[in-house]
C-alpha cells in the first residue's frame, strides 16, 4: 500500500462511511451552484445578445451637400484612419434613396414631388470594440462634427448607455450571487467535513500517535471535499442541462432572444469544466476551513 | 538515551510532577512505579511530546523535547514506541495494516512494509491473525498487536503505559516475557505500572513516584 494510495483509499473510505451526509452534501452543493448556474447561463447568453447588439451600433454622419469628391475622400480616410473606428461604409445619395424605396416602398411616393433627391449621402461607422461605450462615442462624434464636409453626426445614445448598464448590474448581481452562494457551498462540505472528523476523530488521535505529520492525516479529508464539490459540480451542470433542454424544447428549437438573432446556448465545454473545477476548489476549501476549525479545538 | 532536568508540569492548579531528575542510560529497562496520580502516566506523555513540560528540559536521544515545535512532534514518534493499556488500535484497519501504517505514514516501501510489519507480527506471535480486524482478537492479542505496532520501526525507546492493565497474571507475564525480548535486542524500555507482578518478573531499574516527585530510584545498573 503506497502513501498515495492509502490518501485516495481514505478519502474515499470517509465518503462510503458517511454515505447520508455525503449525499446530502452533493446533492446541496449541485443545487446550490445550478443555482448560480442559472444566473451564469442568463448572464452569457444575456452578455451574448449585448456584445451582438453593441456590434449593432453605428454612428451616421451624414455628409454635407455639394461636398467635393476631394473633400469626402478626405474626410473618409480621416475617419478610417481613427482608432476608435471598426469599420467604415459610404452610402451614397441614391444609395439612400433605394434604400429608402426599398424599405417604405408604399411612401416612396412622397419623394417624388420633391424632384430633386432630398437624402443626404452618409458614412456608416461601426466603432471598435474599446470605443463602444456611450462617453468614447460622445467624445469621438463632437471631435467628428467639427471635421469639414460633416453635416450631422446621429447615433443612438440612450440605447448605447441602457445596453453598458444592463451588461454592468448584471456583471455586479453575478457576483454578489455568486459569492453568496459560492459561501453556501464552503460550508456545506465543510460541516459535512466536520462530521467525517468528528466521527474519526479517535483514528486521528491514533494517527498522530504513530507519528503522522498534521499534513498526512489532512489530506484524505481535502480529498473528500473535492471530490464532493467536484460531484456536486457535475450534478449541477446536469440538472442545468436538464432543465435547459426542458426550456429549449418548451421554446422552440430556434428560440431567439427578444428577436435580436441570438439563439441560447448553453455552457462551453470549458466553462462546464470550469464550473466542476469551481465545485472541487469550494469542496477543497470547505474542508480546509473545517480542518482548521477541527485543530484550533483540539489545540 | 533519555534526560531530564528540573522537570515540572501542573494541570491547572494541580500539580502532576515536580523538579523531576531522571537519566535513562541506552538499553536500559525502568519500570515507573506508583499509585494512580503518581505522575507515571504524565512523565511518559512528556517523553513522548503529547504533553509539554512547564518547567526544566526533556532530552530524548538528542532532541530536547521542551522545545519542539507540533511540526517536529511527529518525527519524534517515529524514533519511539508506545504501547497503550487500552491499544489504540485502528478499528476499520486489519492486524495487518495497524502495524504497517507506523511505516506507511514514514513513507517506505511497499516491499519494506510487508518485510517489517510480518516481521512484528511474527516476533509477537499474532502472525496469524494478520487479516482479523481488531475487534475479534482477545485482549492479549491485540496488546500483541500494539507492541508489534510499536516495534516495527525498530524503535531507539519503547514506552508503555499500563500494559498488562486488566489483564490476568498469566498473560500480563506473557506480555513482560516480550518487553524483556525488545529490551534484550538493545531497545531501551521505559514502563508504567502499578502491578507489582511486573516488578517482580523484570528484574531491572524501578523508578518510584509518589504526588509527582521521584522517591525513589532503585536496581540503576541491574
Amino acid at each position: 500500500m503506497k502513501r498515495t494510495s492509502y490518501l485516495v483509499k481514505e478519502a474515499l473510505a470517509n465518503i462510503r462511511l458517511n454515505q447520508t451526509t455525503t449525499i446530502v452534501a452533493v446533492a446541496t452543493t449541485a443545487f446550490t451552484m445550478a443555482c448560480f448556474g442559472v444566473f451564469l447561463l442568463l448572464y452569457l447568453n444575456l452578455r451574448g445578445l449585448t456584445t451582438s447588439l453593441q456590434d449593432d451600433i453605428k454612428v451616421v454622419v451624414y455628409v454635407t451637400d455639394g461636398v467635393s469628391a476631394q473633400a469626402l475622400a478626405d474626410l473618409m480616410t480621416r475617419i478610417k484612419g481613427d482608432r476608435e473606428v471598426a469599420g467604415l461604409v459610404y452610402v451614397s445619395k441614391e444609395q439612400a434613396l433605394a434604400e429608402f424605396r426599398e424599405q417604405f416602398p408604399s411612401e416612396s411616393y412622397l419623394l417624388q414631388g420633391l424632384g430633386e433627391n432630398p437624402l443626404p449621402a452618409s458614412l456608416l461607422v461601426t466603432m471598435a470594440h474599446p470605443s463602444r461605450s456611450s462617453e468614447a462615442v460622445r467624445r469621438w462624434s463632437e471631435r467628428l462634427k467639427a471635421m469639414p464636409g460633416v453635416a450631422q453626426v446621429q447615433y443612438n445614445r440612450e440605447w448605447i448607455e441602457s445596453v453598458g448598464g444592463i451588461v454592468r448590474y448584471i456583471e455586479w448581481v453575478a457576483i454578489a450571487v455568486g459569492t453568496i452562494l459560492a459561501a453556501a457551498s464552503v460550508t456545506i462540505i465543510g460541516s459535512t467535513t466536520r462530521l467525517t472528523l468528528y466521527a474519526r476523530r479517535q483514528e486521528i488521535e491514533i494517527m498522530r500517535l504513530i507519528g503522522a505529520t498534521g499534513t498526512f492525516i489532512r489530506i484524505p479529508y481535502l480529498i473528500e471535499g473535492a471530490i464532493l464539490g467536484a460531484l456536486g459540480g457535475a450534478l449541477s451542470l446536469s440538472l442545468l442541462k436538464l432543465g435547459f433542454e426542458f426550456l429549449k424544447l418548451r421554446l422552440g428549437t430556434q428560440s431567439h432572444l427578444l428577436g435580436g438573432g441570438v439563439a441560447f446556448t448553453f455552457f462551453s465545454g470549458q466553462v462546464s469544466l470550469l464550473i466542476v473545477l469551481t465545485g472541487f476548489l469550494l469542496g477543497s476549501l470547505g474542508s480546509f476551513v473545517s480542518l482548521l476549525a477541527f485543530e484550533r479545538v483540539r489545540a | 538515551m533519555i534526560q531530564l532536568y528540573h522537570v515540572s508540569k501542573h494541570y491547572g492548579g494541580r500539580l502532576a510532577l515536580s523538579d523531576i531528575n531522571l537519566h535513562i542510560e541506552k538499553g536500559d529497562f525502568v519500570l515507573l512505579m506508583g499509585a494512580s496520580g503518581a505522575g507515571k502516566t504524565t512523565l511518559l506523555k512528556l517523553l513522548f511530546g503529547t504533553e509539554r513540560p512547564d518547567e526544566g528540559q526533556i532530552l530524548v536521544q538528542t532532541r530536547n523535547v521542551a522545545r519542539l515545535t507540533s511540526s517536529e512532534v511527529p518525527y519524534l514518534r517515529r524514533t519511539m514506541g508506545f504501547v497503550f493499556q487500552d491499544f489504540r488500535l485502528l478499528p476499520k484497519k486489519n492486524v495487518f495494516d495497524n502495524v504497517a501504517m507506523p511505516l506507511l505514514v514514514q513513507g517506505a516501501s511497499h516491499h519494506e512494509i510487508r518485510r517489517k510489519a510480518l516481521e512484528a507480527l511474527k516476533s509477537v506471535g499474532v502472525e496469524h491473525r494478520k487479516e482479523s480486524r481488531p475487534a475479534m482478537l482477545s485482549a492479549g492479542e491485540q496488546q500483541r498487536v500494539c507492541i508489534a505496532r510499536a516495534i516495527v520501526n525498530g524503535p531507539m525507546v519503547l514506552l508503555a503505559d499500563e500494559p498488562t492493565g486488566n489483564m490476568d497474571p498469566q498473560l500480563a507475564g506473557e506480555i513482560i516475557d516480550l518487553f524483556k525480548l525488545i529490551n534484550a535486542r538493545g531497545t531501551t524500555v521505559v514502563i508504567a505500572t502499578h502491578n507489582r507482578q511486573v516488578v517482580d518478573q523484570v528484574k531491572r531499574r524501578v523508578v518510584t513516584l509518589s504526588q509527582g516527585k521521584v522517591i525513589s530510584d532503585e536496581g540503576a545498573g541491574r
